[in-house]
């Protein structure tokens, strides 16, 4: 049986485990302990001495690696970090969770790439240790760990305003009665019960409130935590005189994970080939996008401006292979001094604006806050970096989508026959003009397998029409 | 009952005859200093906005002087509004426009008895699942000359941002297909929205019932085609005494998928998302004018018995010579 620290470091027991832990230089030594359970661990692959986390510093640069390797390629070899899920790590694992959340706390602060990133490997980290748990343990850990987390007695809807906030869960995916979230099997059976004919109000619970939705509200709520936490230490971070060298040191630690070239893989383990990036190329617009670039002359401006048009232009240019990536991505990820969207991307948005009849601005200037919220900034009349994160950074949405709501939008042409999304449109576009421009004599490439084809469809963001 | 457009007079003769500023609501005055107001004076937009007042006497003077073709108040609360700085909170709104409802069974072409109603049969539903599903309590309906708007108080939604209230709009309209099949120790259970009489399914289930009993064959739903269309309104009086499964059995499991996706979609239809999640939207003034229509913009204390052909239409309306 794992402890709960296992599963959520910042519980009471996980916290107490720092508390009495002595002077930070100690982590840094061979220990021992650690190696031995390590090596014994379970299929761990111990071939190379690399792979050997010999410390607490080092096993927390081998949590964050194990996700960003996962992440970017499915083939890795799991082999190298069976420790992770190894019950008996909880102790040095526990530490090592703060360490890396403090480093990244101090170095980077809250809403950067990296302390998502680490909140992101928590919850995958917890999901892989409950699935490698049998039935019982692990059902028997989840409502553990949560009843440490629900301990109020009722629980209002409201106390997941951060979780929906960040679309972590959606509101649909509770059980909701007079305010309160109904998470307890009692409480289910005595409120909703009754309601029920010819039902098993025992069953109907399992279903519905399961072991599904309970680990999802832990995962979800340690993730949470798990960027307060970093936001707390980044804060008090600030007051002292200078952080500890170890913290800095293994910050370090974590850019040099991140920066390491990862090759992205399709599904078929092919690598994809490059998508084009770089200044806008407009000839490789599809012809949805070249039609509202003219200027929308009737209704629907609004729609083709915010909802389509921003999203497009700003992914073209910052992120074109967005839908290749498993990872939130922020404008910032891309462009940190956000000058390529001042000096581009929004002015080809407000061209656009401006070449509506009547130009969209002039008698809707508010129009100006939403396209600032959907490339990601919040609600607000200047685009400043400080707001990143208050709103979402809305994907282009599917051709699916735009024939449905901005029908006069499309025209199709030859090449939409092949795509389902024109952003994947433009890359391809890009792609077949780059080399019709190399005209070198080589045949053609593995055209078929550009993993792009796989989630081309993809706009779930697209819902507040 | 035809809607007509005030004149400057008959404005005149409302501010100073009729309106008094005591109409406005006590949720509206009690934190009047605290928003902005925007005004539209010849009927082209509400460009004249970062308005503000003390107090309640200097709103009434503004109001009996300018007579303005329309009024309207921020949702959001300022600690600067005259220059829209220092959010502190804002209403929650929901804003049901009978016009541009995704399914009507009139086919007027803006507003009539038949849309208006159907609005209101809608602003009612949404304030029960506001109530019984969020707990929400302090509700107020507002009509708006052309439908409805829903103002929610309660104080720990006021802080919520965009995304939790777009949430909060989905769940409320039933704008996505309720998950329905539950996998439990590798079997998989299929438990229709229907079956399910409580939450986020119920919502569902109650949303499409009453888009179901009023679609026409004029509808037009995605991936719905005429065939579908047709059975589904030759099956529905089914819904009336709620037998879905029948209904289901009906129309075929998967044309069942088709319908209940396409008015998923239609729902988000039913409130203009856009003003709920807009922090700092300006919305009618409650008591004000609706000079494009004639008719008073109001607060609702009791739906059941509000008749906007009774309990909207200024005075002068009835004295027009016509
Ligand atoms: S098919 Fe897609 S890419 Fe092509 S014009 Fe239509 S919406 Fe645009
Ligand atoms: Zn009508």
């Amino acid at each position: 049986m794992v402890g709960v620290p296992f599963i959520n470091p910042l519980s009471l027991e996980g916290r107490e485990m720092v508390r009495q832990l002595g002077s930070l230089e100690d982590l840094t030594h061979d220990n021992p302990e650690l190696i031995g359970i390590v090596t014994r661990s379970k299929s761990q692959d111990i071939s190379d001495d690399q792979d050997i986390p010999r410390n607490h510093l080092e096993l927390a640069l081998k949590r964050l690696e194990w996700y960003v390797k996962k992440r970017n390629n499915p083939n890795f070899n799991y082999r190298k970090y069976a420790f992770l899920f190894q019950g008996d790590i909880e102790k040095f694992d526990t530490i090592s969770f703060y360490l890396l959340s403090q480093a990244i706390g101090v170095k980077f602060g809250p809403n950067s790439r990296e302390s998502r990133l680490m909140a992101e490997s928590q919850g995958s980290l917890i999901q892989n240790r409950l699935e490698e748990l049998n039935t019982r343990n692990r059902e028997e850990i989840v409502l553990k760990a949560l009843q440490e987390l629900l301990s109020q007695g009722t629980l209002k809807w409201t106390f997941f305003e951060d979780l929906l906030s960040s679309r972590r869960i959606q509101l649909s995916d509770l059980v909701l009665d007079q305010g309160e979230v109904i998470m307890d099997q009692d409480d289910f059976r005595e409120r909703l019960g009754p309601r029920l004919h010819h039902r098993d109000p025992d069953k109907m619970y399992q279903l519905l409130i399961g072991e599904e939705l309970r680990e999802l509200i832990l995962i979800q709520m340690v993730m949470q935590q798990t960027e307060n936490y970093m936001a707390e230490v980044h804060e008090k971070s600030r007051l002292m005189v200078e952080p500890n060298p170890l913290l800095l040191q293994l910050a370090d630690g974590v850019t040099e994970i991140l920066t390491q070239p990862t090759p992205s893989y399709t599904g078929t383990g092919k690598v994809a080939r490059q998508s084009y990036r770089g200044p806008l190329n407009r000839e490789a617009f599809p012809p949805c996008v070249k039609t509202a670039l003219e200027g929308i002359k009737s209704g629907g401006r609004n729609d083709a401006i915010v909802l389509f048009i921003t999203p497009f232009v700003s992914y073209a240019r910052l992120c074109p292979d967005i839908f290749k990536q498993n990872v939130t991505v922020r404008v910032s990820d891309k462009d940190p001094q956000l000058q390529v969207v001042h000096q581009e991307v929004l002015p080809l948005i407000y061209e656009a604006a401006e070449r509506c009849v009547p130009p969209l601005f002039e008698d809707q200037p508010q129009e100006k806050i939403n396209i600032n919220a959907k490339i990601g900034f919040g609600m607000h009349s200047t685009l400043k970096l400080e707001n990143e994160g208050e709103t979402k950074w809305y994907t282009p949405m599917s051709c699916e989508k735009i024939k449905l709501h901005l029908p006069y939008l499309c025209r199709p042409d030859d090449d939409c026959k092949k795509i389902g999304n024109p952003l994947i449109y433009y890359n391809r576009k890009n792609w077949i003009l780059s080399r019709e421009q190399a005209e070198s004599g080589d045949k053609k490439e593995d055209e078929g397998s550009s993993g792009e084809e796989v989630m081309e469809n993809q706009d779930n963001d697209w819902i507040d029409v | 009952m035809e809607f007509q457009r005030a004149t400057p007079e008959e404005r005149r003769l409302y501010y100073r005859e009729e309106w008094d500023v005591k109409q406005i609501p006590r949720f509206i005055r009690d934190s009047l200093y605290q928003r902005e107001f925007g005004f539209d004076h010849h009927g082209r937009g509400p460009n004249d906005r970062y308005r503000t007042f003390r107090n309640e006497d200097h709103l009434r003077k503004f109001m009996r002087y300018r007579t303005p073709f329309a009024a309207y108040t921020s949702v959001a609360f300022y600690q600067k509004p005259n220059r829209r700085e220092g959010w502190i909170k804002s209403e929650l709104v929901f804003d049901v426009d009978a016009k541009d409802l995704p399914i009507r069974s009139c086919a007027c072409d803006s507003v009539c008895e038949l849309c208006l109603d159907q609005a209101k049969n809608i602003v009612s539903d949404l304030k029960d699942t506001l109530t019984s599903d969020l707990g929400l309590k302090e509700i107020y309906m507002i009509y708006s000359g052309r439908g409805y708007h829903l103002r929610v108080q309660d104080e720990e939604v006021l802080g919520t941002d965009s995304e939790v209230r777009s949430q909060i709009v989905k769940y409320l309209v039933g704008a996505e297909v309720p998950r329905s099949e539950y996998g439990q120790e590798g079997i998989t259970y299929n438990l229709e929205h229907f079956a399910i009489p409580f939450g986020y399914h119920q919502v569902f289930t109650q949303r499409i019932k009453q888009s179901i009993l009023h679609l026409t064959m004029e509808t037009a739903l995605d991936d719905v085609n005429k065939k579908l269309l047709k059975d589904v309104i030759k099956n529905r009086h089914l819904l009336l005494k709620d037998q879905w499964g029948p209904f289901r059995q009906a129309i075929g499991p998967i044309r069942y998928k088709r319908l209940t996706k396409g008015l998923a979609f239609t729902n988000l239809g039913l409130v203009d998302a856009k003003v709920s999640i807009d922090l700092k939207r300006i919305l009618r003034l409650p008591s004000s004018l609706h000079s494009m229509v004639s008719m008073k913009c109001t607060e609702v204390k009791n739906l059941n018995t509000f008749d906007p052909f009774q309990d909207a239409v200024p005075q002068f309306v009835y004295e027009r010579k016509d």
